[in-house]
């Protein structure tokens, strides 16, 4: 009977500590920051593109106003708009252009960086070393995704013979990435052949694991983010821009940084190349206005840290003109 | 001894105060029946609630084209009008049933050992890991399904099959990859199993020890029991059990999306990629507010997704019930 009266004593006076301390805690919180003026939690959703570089961005916003929290999650363009028309969240990642469709039902939105789609293929292909020394012509890009006319890799790389087949790979989910893609070949997401892999990193895993394969990744995926060169097991495969029949210094992408330089300088086609968007329904007010202006000004110095391409001083200026 | 011997029929008065307090009693009992009642609505409700939210974002699509060419058309190019569901509705259908194929024949075995043969602390470990493995969220048979199962497909099912079996359109194979129906089914067959054994192990369990003590008896061995006196008892329960375990298969949606390969184009043999309902919309939900009708044909997905599995639950509802009436009752 003592001893389960004391414990019980102890478990009373254990629970109105912590209790007590933890309103203790949260009066002190309160009182500790009240000098920061923003407050209040951003729910943000979309493209597997911009997921890493919106990452640094919040971690380092919340450094300057610790009383903002985020919510980010990534799966595609297509639900970053749908979430934000909906008004699941309040900021959404979409690396396409805006619909007009979209635009009529209140999406607004900014560019605030750039990155590119690139071809990806295994490192264990048997034809590499051709491939790598020819890259591919856009045309050879569309008879593999879109007319199906080219099944092998002997064909892509002019020796007919070779009938090892082309495993195809193309994005599940609406996304950005297969949108410009398609785009570069002149169609839509839904022309696009091959199986289909859902997420970024998903198609980038199929890839890897298929000697045989073809995909394409954003930069931020085809480029592993501590080394620089391609994620293993896989590789950038040249486009060979000028058509000559061969892939020049500039056309092989060995590291990130050189393809960071190539969609900065313009050389690299847009698309597949394109300006990654943030959406919100309506007009930005508040702590999320502070947020995507921040972003377009001081949030630029972490554009080149993450690995992604600046946008021109014209482009963010339009932008923050739009915003204001 | 007297005193309270007398003190009894004294008391046989007092049930002139009881009227008075049943009522009251008899109140909250109804109040609480009607509540539950109430309550109880609220589930059917909310279906016909979903039914009809569905039909009615569903009706511009359905003016715009005929119901029959939505079902029966081949073609899925949405930003060009065009709104096939065929791909989708077989793409179902033939993952549910390569899953079903794959996945009765284990469970019914795994349900007669647990319920016939397997001693009592046997059972007290398996059944509870079984029930476990219907526990496992959804992604991670998905994560699994592409780790193990795809490349598997790929670099030794779908080789050796389509060599040993390739006379058969079935098994024919021009997807060279390991995301197929195939992948699909095996994915969700290991899903379903544990309900299909649970509600097999449990409707075995509700025949009377007498069958079997009476069959034994006669001289008859463990299997032959199991064969004429406890399977054809059960058979509508089994029965029930793969229904509710097909229409677990036809709307799971995470894992088989991950593994099946996703091409809106009729499939012909195991080996094809496929597009079940679900997967569809998932992947395209967000794409819904950008191209006209798009909505519209994807809640119709969803309302043609609700009315199969809807079919399959009646049907085991049924099933279930006749079992109840004919067999133990």
């Amino acid at each position: 009977m003592n001893t389960r009266f004391s414990y019980t004593l102890l478990i009373l006076v254990v629970v109105f500590t912590l209790s007590a301390s933890f309103i203790a805690g949260c009066g002190n919180q309160s009182t500790n920051q009240g000098s920061s003026d923003l407050s209040g939690t951003i729910a943000i959703s979309g493209a597997f593109a911009l997921y890493p570089m919106m990452g640094l961005w919040t971690e380092e916003f919340q450094k300057l106003h610790p009383d903002v929290n985020f919510d980010v999650s990534a799966g595609g363009a297509g639900k970053g708009m749908a979430d934000t028309l909906t008004g699941a969240v309040d900021i959404g990642m979409v690396s396409r252009d805006v619909n007009p469709e979209e635009e009529a039902q209140g999406a607004f939105w900014v560019g605030v960086t750039k990155d590119a789609v690139f071809p990806t293929i295994n490192t264990q292909n048997p034809l590499l070393a051709d491939l790598l020394k020819q890259g591919v012509k856009k045309s050879t890009f569309e008879g593999i995704y879109i007319s199906g006319e080219i099944t092998t890799w002997g064909q892509v790389i002019g020796r007919p013979e070779i009938t090892t087949q082309i495993h195809v790979y193309t994005r599940s989910d609406a996304a950005g990435a297969p949108e410009v893609w398609a785009k570069y070949l002149g169609k839509q997401q839904e022309d696009l052949l091959g199986v289909g892999v859902s997420g970024d990193p998903g198609l980038l895993e199929a890839v890897a694991k298929d000697a045989l394969g073809i995909g394409f990744n954003n930069l931020g995926y085809a480029y592993d983010a501590a080394s620089g060169k391609p994620v293993a097991g896989t590789t950038t495969l040249p486009i060979d821009i000028n058509e000559n029949g061969r892939a020049d210094a500039d056309e092989i992408l060995e590291t990130k940084a050189e393809a960071v330089e190539m969609v900065a300088s313009g050389k690299y086609p847009s698309p597949p190349a394109r300006i990654l968007n943030l959406v919100t329904k309506g007009k930005p007010e508040g702590v999320v206005k502070a947020f995507i202006e921040w972003i377009l000004t001081d949030g630029q110095q972490f554009v080149g840290e993450a690995g992604y391409v600046q946008l021109t001083h014209d482009q963010l200026d339009a932008a923050l003109q739009k915003l204001r | 001894m007297e005193n309270h011997l007398s003190a009894l029929p004294e008391q046989v008065p007092a049930p002139a105060i009881r009227p008075a307090a049943i009522p009251w009693r008899q109140v909250k009992d109804r109040l609480a029946e009607k509540s539950f009642f109430v309550l109880s609505l609220v589930p059917i409700l909310l279906v016909l609630m979903i039914i009809l939210a569905l039909l009615l974002r569903t009706r511009p699509i359905l003016e715009a084209e005929p119901f029959i060419d939505l079902i029966f058309g081949r073609t899925w190019k949405p930003l060009k009008g065009e709104f096939g569901f065929y791909p989708f509705i077989v793409g179902t259908f033939w993952v549910t049933v390569v899953a079903m194929i794959l996945a009765v024949p284990p469970s019914l075995l795994t349900a007669i050992y647990l319920a016939e043969y397997a001693r009592s602390s046997i059972r007290s470990i398996m059944k509870p890991l079984l029930d476990l493995l219907a526990a496992i969220p959804s992604v991670v048979y998905g994560v699994w399904g592409l780790l193990a199962i795809v490349p598997w497909v790929q670099d030794y099912l779908n080789p050796f099959l389509s060599r040993w079996l390739g006379f058969l359109p079935l098994f024919v194979s021009d997807n060279p990859t390991g995301y197929s129906i195939l992948a699909g089914g095996i994915v969700l067959a290991v899903m379903v199993i544990p309900f299909i054994v649970a509600v097999t192990f449990e409707v075995m369990r509700t025949v009377p020890d007498g069958y079997r003590e009476a069959s034994l008896a006669m001289g008859a061995t463990r299997w032959q029991t199991i064969r004429s006196a406890v399977l054809p008892q059960v058979l509508p329960g089994i029965l029930a059990g793969v229904v509710l375990g097909s229409s677990r298969a036809l709307g799971e949606t995470m894992a088989v999306l991950m593994v099946v390969g996703n091409v809106a184009k009729v499939p012909s043999s195991i080996f094809d990629p496929a597009y079940p309902l679900p997967a569809l919309i998932a992947n395209n939900y967000g794409e819904m507010m950008s191209i006209p009708l798009y909505d519209a044909a994807l809640l119709g997905a969803a309302l043609m997704l609700l009315l199969i599995v809807m079919t399959f639950n009646i049907l085991s509802t049924l099933v279930l019930h006749r079992l109840t009436r004919r067999s133990l009752v």
